[in-house]
This record gives C-alpha cells, sequence and structure tokens, in this order.
C-alpha cells in the first residue's frame, strides 16, 4: 500500500508540474531574431573565408555553407564512441568532442569567422560545447536516475556536491556563453585530454595494476576465509549500530557511521569537487562524470554504493542545471538531427562494444587510447594556444 | 526541410490541425509526438537489452559481488578487506555507469529527431511566461510534455504485449542474479531477528 501510495503521489506531482507550466505560458508570441539569425545577418556575404553565401546549402545548425557531414558518417563516429563507452569508459565523452571540433570541422568553420564576425565565432563555440554535453549529458542523466534510485545517498554529502555543481552548472554558462572563441575551446579541451589521459595511464602501468591485483588477492582471501565459513556457521552475527547514521555536523567536519565504523569528511572538499567537477563538465561539455567516483573514493573512502547513489545525483544535478542553463538562459542554438543520428551510432556502438571485449584485453585497449588521448591533447592544446597543431590531421 | 521530414511531415502535422484552436492543437500535436518519440526510444532500449543482457549480467554480477563483499568485510571489522573490496565494487561501477550511457542512446534519440522537425516547423513560436519577462520555445513544451508522456507509459507500458514480455524476461533474470545487499535489506535482517 506504501508503494502504490509512494507512486501515486509521483503521478499526481508529475501531473500538477504539468499542468502548472503550461498554464505559465502566458501566450503564444512570434519569436524575436534568436542569436543565430542575429549573427549570420551581421555576417559579410560572399564565398570568401569568414564570409556566408546565403545561397549555399544548409549545414550545421542551418547555416548556409556551412559543413553538413554525410549522416553515415555521424552514425559511424557515433559507433566509435558508443564502442568505447562500453569497453573502457571514460574516453567515450573526448571522442564524443573530437568528432565535432575536428571530424566534422565545426571548429575550423568556426575559426574563419574570427575576424569577420567573432560573435558568430563565439556562438559556433558555444555551439559545439553544447552539442557535446546534449551528446553525453542526457545520456548520463538517464543513467544516473538509475543509479539513484538504487544507491544510497548521505544526505549531506549529496548536497554539497549537488551545492557545487548546482553552482557551476549555472555560473560557467552565465559567464562564459559568447565569451570563449574557438582557439581558446580547443586548447582548453585538449588539456582535459591530458587529465583523461593520465587516469588512463595510470591504471596500465605496473603500479596501477599491482594494486588491482592486491585488491583482488585480498578479496578472494576474505570471501574465502570468511563467507564460506560464515555459510556454514549457526552462529548468529553480533549486528552491531547498522545503516547510515550522521553523527556529526559541522562547518568544517561531517561524520556518519555504518555498520560501526566512522567516515568523514571535510564539507568543503565535495563542494569544491562537485563546483570543479561540474565545471569541466559545463565548461568542456565532455568529462567531469569520471572524476566523481574517484573523487568520492578518496575523499572519504566512502562504500560503494554510496559513492554511486551520490556520484549519480551530483552527475543529475549539475546536468540538469547545466543544460538548462544554456538551453533556456543563454538559448544556445542546437544542431538537433547531428545530435540524433550521433545518439544512433551510440547505442550500435554500446552493443558491439560487449561483443569485441571478449577479444581484445582491456589492458591494450587502454594503452591505444592513452597514445589516442596524448596524440589529441598535445595536437589540440598546441592548436589552441598556438594557432596550429603540431601533429596532423587535428 | 530534410527529405525525410518532407515525407512523414504530413502526418506528423494532422496531429496539429485536429481541433482548430490553435494552442490546444500545439499541445495535443506536441503531446502526440511526445508520446511517439517515447514509445519508439523504449523499443530500442529494449532490443539493445536484449541484445547485450550478457554483458550488462557480467558486470552487475562483479558490482554485486566485490559490494557485498565489502559489506561483509566491514561488518567484521576488517578495514584491509573492505577497502580492497569497496575499490573493485567502484571500479565495476565505473565500467557499468559507463556502459549504461552508451545504452541509454538507444532510448535518446527519437527525442533529437522530434526536436529537429519541431525546429523546422515551429523555430518562429515562443511562448511568454506568466509574471516574467521571459520567453521559451517549443523545445520547452516538448520536454514538459515527454515527462508527462512518460509518467502515463510507465503505467500501461507493462499491459503492451511486447513490453510485458520485456518485463518477464527481466523479472526472470533478476530473481537468478546474485541479492545485492543493500541498507533496507540489511536493516529488514536486523529488524526481523531483534523481533
Amino acid at each position: 500500500m506504501e508503494v502504490f501510495m509512494k507512486r501515486k503521489g509521483w503521478v499526481i506531482v508529475g501531473i500538477v508540474s504539468t499542468l502548472a507550466v503550461l498554464t505559465a505560458i502566458l501566450y503564444v508570441c512570434p519569436a524575436e531574431a534568436g542569436k543565430l539569425e542575429d549573427a549570420i545577418s551581421k555576417t559579410p556575404q560572399g564565398v570568401g573565408k569568414g564570409m556566408i553565401d546565403p545561397n549555399a546549402e544548409p549545414g550545421f545548425m542551418g547555416i548556409p555553407g556551412a559543413p553538413k557531414p554525410f549522416w553515415v558518417f555521424t552514425i559511424l563516429w557515433g559507433v566509435w564512441v558508443g564502442w568505447i563507452f562500453s569497453s573502457v569508459g571514460a574516453f567515450g565523452g573526448v571522442m564524443a568532442g573530437v568528432g565535432h571540433i575536428t571530424v566534422f570541422g565545426l571548429a575550423d568553420y568556426g575559426k574563419t569567422f574570427k575576424d569577420t564576425n567573432p560573435t558568430l565565432n563565439k556562438l559556433l563555440t558555444d555551439s559545439i560545447r553544447v552539442c557535446n554535453q546534449y551528446l553525453v549529458g542526457f545520456s548520463a542523466l538517464i543513467s544516473s536516475t538509475t543509479y539513484y534510485r538504487m544507491g544510497r545517498l548521505v544526505l549531506p554529502l549529496g548536497l554539497c556536491l549537488a551545492g557545487g555543481g548546482i553552482l557551476s552548472g549555472y555560473l560557467i554558462p552565465k559567464l562564459t556563453a559568447g565569451k570563449i572563441d574557438l582557439s581558446m575551446y580547443v586548447g582548453y579541451f585538449g588539456l582535459i585530454v591530458f587529465a583523461v589521459a593520465g587516469v588512463l595511464y595510470y591504471e596500465t602501468t605496473p603500479k596501477g595494476q599491482a594494486s588491482r591485483k592486491a585488491a583482488k588477492a585480498a578479496t578472494k582471501a576474505f570471501e574465502d576465509a570468511h563467507i564460506s565459513k560464515k555459510a556454514g556457521s549457526t552462529d548468529k552475527t553480533d549486528d552491531r549500530s547498522h545503516g547510515i547514521r550522521v553523527t556529526h555536523l559541522g562547518i568544517l567536519r561531517i561524520a556518519f557511521t555504518f555498520y560501526g565504523v566512522e567516515f568523514s569528511f571535510n564539507p568543503v572538499w565535495p563542494i569544491l569537487g562537485g563546483f570543479v567537477i561540474s565545471g569541466i563538465s559545463s565548461f568542456i561539455g565532455v568529462g567531469g562524470g569520471f572524476l566523481y567516483v574517484p573523487f568520492l573514493t578518496s575523499v572519504a573512502r566512502l562504500p560503494m554504493f554510496i559513492v554511486a547513489g551520490t556520484s549519480a545525483l551530483a552527475v543529475l544535478v549539475s546536468m540538469i542545471s547545466s543544460i538548462f542553463s544554456y538551453m533556456f538562459f543563454e538559448r544556445i542554438p542546437v544542431d538537433w538531427l547531428l545530435i540524433g543520428t550521433e545518439l544512433i551510432g551510440i547505442f550500435i556502438g554500446s552493443i558491439l562494444g560487449p561483443i569485441t571485449s571478449k577479444y581484445i584485453p582491456e589492458i591494450w585497449l587502454k594503452r591505444l587510447f592513452v597514445v589516442l588521448a596524448l596524440y589529441v591533447g598535445i595536437g589540440y592544446t598546441t592548436k589552441g594556444f598556438l594557432g596550429y597543431s603540431v601533429l596532423p590531421g587535428l | 526541410m530534410h527529405p525525410v521530414y518532407v515525407a512523414i511531415d504530413p502526418y506528423l502535422i494532422w496531429f496539429y490541425r485536429i481541433t482548430g484552436y490553435a494552442f490546444v492543437d500545439f499541445l495535443i500535436g506536441t503531446f502526440v509526438l511526445a508520446f511517439i518519440a517515447l514509445t519508439i526510444g523504449e523499443f530500442t532500449i529494449s532490443l539493445a537489452f536484449l541484445a547485450g543482457r550478457k554483458r550488462i549480467d557480467k558486470t552487475n554480477a562483479a558490482v554485486v559481488r566485490y559490494r557485498n563483499i565489502s559489506i561483509e568485510a566491514l561488518k567484521a571489522g576488517d578495514k584491509k578487506a573492505y577497502h580492497a573490496a569497496n575499490k573493485l565494487a567502484n571500479d565495476a561501477f565505473g565500467k557499468s555507469f559507463f556502459a549504461q550511457i552508451a545504452l541509454s542512446a538507444a532510448f535518446l534519440w527519437p527525442i533529437f529527431f522530434a526536436l529537429a522537425w519541431m525546429q523546422y516547423r515551429f523555430s518562429e513560436l515562443e511562448f511568454k511566461l506568466l509574471f516574467l519577462e521571459r520567453s521559451v520555445g517549443s523545445v520547452c513544451v516538448f520536454i514538459t510534455l515527454y515527462a508527462a508522456a512518460y509518467l502515463i507509459f510507465k503505467r500501461i507500458k507493462n499491459k503492451l504485449p511486447y513490453f510485458k514480455r520485456i518485463k518477464n524476461i527481466l523479472e526472470s533474470y533478476q530473481a537468478g542474479a546474485g541479492d545485492m545487499k543493500s541498507l533496507d535489506h540489511l536493516e529488514r535482517k536486523s529488524i526481523c531477528r531483534k523481533a
């Protein structure tokens, strides 16, 4: 009965919220010229660099003459991204960004307007960022909801993380939309790729692998010694205090117990961590999500299901606030068709990943992605901050 | 307009011309569009799940196994074993999380195609908000009605034959999977023991 009432409650909340939003829409009015139309109208017309030929075929975001990747290529790139997500994980978001920046030629196209129309240059930067975020972020929203429902949450920790996430999810679009030119964006993207490369590289080193082997050995030893013994035992376990109990709530220290073991953290770190991680995700459009789990594990060495629920909440909240800010406050235009075709590819890739993982050891995949990440990192950083890439193809 | 949209446009726009009252028709048409996008998304994610469930099982089994061991280690007061099992559980969770992100694309892709069509048709529409100087576009209305469609679909989904079958498959394999220890599970056991 309680479950039924909870479900019914959510349905009622949902219907009331929908009605509230719809009644808040006072009346329909014609749209004012959007940011994109405005920027296009101020761009010199012609067929030269940095110009727009109004008679050209519409491409990216409907801009005449803009790159128009063939839909098969966008699906194929999506397959690559989805394959990476389901094989290794973190690097998929980076590759999604590489597709928008380099493979589909959007960054090079946007750069041509640096002198002729800097506003359009920056608007295209924001659109690329937002496309990255929608592509990865919406999907993360769905999986985050699932994990949040499954997991448990240390409320003060979740609030700190979410608070930092909401703040940066609002501030970053507010402070940076329309202000970042493409070169700078590509440079910062390159720096983030170096961070991802570092994480992946560590996992392939003997030290990184040794710590995992040691963890497996310790786990197996405990499992054999303790859990098998318990299965045959008639002794009742003396349950000490169990469940999450917050024992101390302070400005510099929050403590809670779980099964009699005390965990504690300084709330400043999750707020800062939530702000930085969400900020990276909001600024670059990808990345950030993979940082939550190691961050939470190192801040308080929390049990996994708390990390699952808490990090999922943080991703959920920061994605909602960032996407909402870009969509409704900054009104950044988006190429929906591009993202839609890429998502088809990602879902195909997500099915292929488990099949190929039987034949390709994960360690070799990680090594391949470290090389790729270094290549992209060096190329983009030099392209962004020096004006040219020292490596070909970028 | 893209040739694919040129072909389906007459069918989609029909839902926007039912009553003759523009705003009401817009809401009805957008709701139907959202419902179609939702149904297609649910169908494709069920296909992706059927295609990849062995791997999903394997990854989830690792999460369950190490998570349970970490809880047992915590109960036994063995911190070394707890940290070891917890690290492996977190690694397995990370893998599972990113795999789920990729799988979620199977649910989301129709939304973007629906929004692309709406952009062709309704990019010039804005809706002013009550008491605010702001306005929103058709995307906001679509997302709101999509959420409403989701709530309704959730209640009727398991009555549809195909989705009923998927639900049965899910239930049968969840029954065979490892029992993930959760706080609720441990608390209920403790309460029963005390009683």
